[in-house]
């Protein structure tokens, strides 16, 4: 049986910059996604906390993936935009997305992630898609 | 009030900075290592680096993904900061919007161009865009705002 979990899992074996970011993603209705803490992943060693453009492409592939599994058509994103809300650790990130509306062209997603704590945000995502 | 960026030369401080920033980018850090990240331009406010795009960051379609665009952007973009400041201070990404405005296959390379626009108080504005290097075609645009300095200690700190 195809499963809306199996569709993302399709999508993300597909892509190379998945198992970049040791991205992974499980649950049935409500989809959790997973980025696996990797030395590469980190910004400025200095400070050694997650790379903000790599917490953006990990946010941005979870709401592809999502959105491939829900409209099963070639999915491009058109533009994202990113607000880091509060530092990252050297650890690995979870990830929620929401469909805020899917047309017929176009639809628009969120994404937020955080690591030991949900309540505790370290970036939210927005993004525009376009659809087949 | 908002400051613009006084054209002139780069701090001194910050220019010695940079230099073992270049260096250890290139040669220490692995992601930047794995970009092969070649400066072009160096400003004060401005930051121009050429980079691989390699297969490793493919998307789903088989051509580069989004997210590295916006990693590149936002390393680039930090860097143009740094070049502006007057003594060496942290930076960390506040937000960033990245417009992508066209895609290309892993192996080649591409330019990342990006100026401060301007410093009001702690925060640094950034644009700047992405382009490919064999025939200047625009990948994306990228806007990001940037937190400098802080008040407590580093650790912590993002960037």
């Amino acid at each position: 049986m195809t499963t809306h979990l199996s569709r993302i899992h399709e999508f993300a074996s597909r892509a190379p910059l998945a198992s970049w970011l040791g991205f992974q993603a499980s649950g049935e209705d409500d989809i959790v996604f997973r980025l696996t803490f990797n030395e590469t992943h980190i910004g400025n060693p200095a400070i050694r906390a997650l790379h903000g453009g790599v917490i953006a492409a990990f946010l941005e592939l979870s709401m592809q993936a999502d959105l491939f599994a829900r409209a099963g058509a070639a999915i491009s994103t058109a533009n994202i935009s990113i607000d880091y809300l509060s530092s990252s650790r050297p650890e690995n990130m979870t990830g929620r997305v929401k469909l805020l509306r899917q047309g017929r062209r176009i639809a628009f997603m969120e994404a937020s992630g955080w690591q030991a704590d949900e309540t505790r945000l370290v970036a939210v995502a927005r993004a525009c898609f376009t659809l087949g | 009030m908002n400051d613009q960026l006084s054209s002139g030369d780069i701090n001194p401080a910050i220019g010695g900075m940079l230099r073992a920033a270049r260096d250890f980018l290139a040669h220490e850090h692995s992601l930047f290592r794995t970009l092969a990240l070649k400066p072009i331009l160096i400003g004060k406010g401005k930051a121009t680096f050429s980079m691989d795009l390699p297969p490793a960051f493919a998307g789903a379609d088989g051509m580069v993904h989004g997210g590295l665009f916006t990693i590149v952007i936002d390393s680039i973009f930090v860097l143009a900061v740094f070049t502006a400041l007057e003594e060496i201070k942290t930076i960390a990404t506040i937000n960033m919007r990245t417009d992508y405005a066209g895609t290309i296959a892993p192996g080649a390379r591409a330019v990342c161009a990006a100026e401060c626009e301007a410093i009001r108080g702690d925060v640094a504005y950034v644009s700047g865009k992405l382009t490919t290097e064999a025939d200047g075609r625009l990948l994306a645009t990228g806007a990001g705002a940037f937190i400098v300095g802080t008040k407590g200690p580093m650790k912590g700190m993002r960037l």
